[in-house]
């Protein structure tokens, strides 16, 4: 007879219950402190080139967004526009034959890096592609990017 | 002849120079839905598109709902599931409106005005209107349009177990600000 038949039943439930809790608590801490990985640290699907990709939303805007939603993507373009407050710093490439734009928000701690940039600087951009829409407001296609950093 | 095509031209230059619709791509939508059960559901979306027309008072916004970016990237999916935003379906949401009282506002004065803002809210696929006070801040050039009001997630046919089990709020408060 083994010395884990000595323990009584009652016994060795309550164990089993406490092992069942301690996995429980574990995996619930997990994923209530999970967080983001830092981009520059995420390796890219996809590297494109600004203009292009705004032609692939342009001709197939369904299309696009299958391939490149939820992606991490680097893109390389020229700055067109930076639009800089206290906490945001957002970078933007367009076409410049029809007003279509792209639109990187940096990750917070990317922040400093963004505000190093100038309108008109070549760059390569690395972000979550969030999707393409057209706005009803500019009356433009545009693609949205989240928690960038510069692709060094 | 000439005078004609001089008085089209000026025609259309002055159309340009007084243009009153401000726009910016870079207005900030905050969401929060935290309770005293979860502090998780709170978010921030950076890339909002507004306008605003300051000789009409008429004001827009549109976000895409993926664009909501969480601390934590399991409420991310979930807010973006189809228990909840369902963001491949409803991949935007939008506001237009207009600001009511726009004769209390100065665009050309420097200074804080509070004004009362009413429209539509388009989210999940539904319509619904709203109203809400808003300030506006005139600096320069610079016009600044703040407001925070609550919305029923119910009004908008989103009623995911999380909301029911009261871990997301059903009244979320939501912050907008735009720099114009």
């Amino acid at each position: 007879m083994t010395a884990l038949n000595k323990i009584p039943v009652v016994k060795k439930w309550l164990f089993t219950l406490l092992i069942i809790l301690l996995v429980g608590a574990a995996i619930v801490w997990y994923l209530f402190t999970l967080k983001h990985d830092d981009t520059a640290t995420v390796k890219a699907q996809f590297t494109v080139e600004a203009v292009s990709f705004l032609k692939e939303f342009e001709n197939d805007m369904n299309l696009a967004n299958k391939k490149y939603a939820d992606k991490m993507i680097a893109v390389n373009g020229t700055i067109a526009e930076i639009e800089m407050a206290d906490t945001t710093a957002n970078i933007k490439m367009s076409d410049t034959t029809n007003g279509a734009y792209i639109i990187f928000a940096f990750q917070q701690q990317h922040l400093p890096d963004a505000k190093t940039l100038k309108v008109g600087d070549k760059v390569s951009i690395k972000g979550v592609c969030s999707n393409g829409a057209f706005s009803s407001i500019l009356e433009t296609n545009y693609v949205t990017f989240n928690r960038c950093a510069i692709n060094k | 002849m000439k005078k004609t095509v001089l008085f089209v031209a000026l025609l259309v230059a002055s159309g340009y120079v007084f243009a009153q619709k401000k726009t910016t791509t870079s207005a900030i939508i905050g969401f929060d839905a935290t309770t005293s059960l979860d502090a998780l559901p709170k978010a921030e979306n950076k890339t909002v598109i507004a306008s605003l027309d300051t000789k009409t008072g008429k004001l827009a916004f549109e976000a895409s709902v993926k664009g909501f970016n969480f601390e934590n990237p399991k409420m991310q999916e979930h807010f973006n599931g189809k228990g909840w935003m369902d963001s491949e379906q409803y991949p935007t949401a939008s506001f237009t409106g207009s600001i009511i009282n726009l004769a209390k506002v100065n665009f050309t004065k420097d200074g804080t005005y509070n004004v009362e803002v009413a429209g539509y809210l388009t989210m999940h696929g539904v319509k619904q209107p709203v109203e809400s006070r808003a300030v506006i801040t005139v600096k320069g050039a610079a016009i600044n349009a703040s407001s925070k009001f609550n919305i029923k997630l119910s009004d908008y046919s989103i009623n995911g177990g999380a909301v029911a089990a009261g871990k997301v709020s059903k009244e979320p408060v939501i912050n907008v600000t735009a720099v114009f």
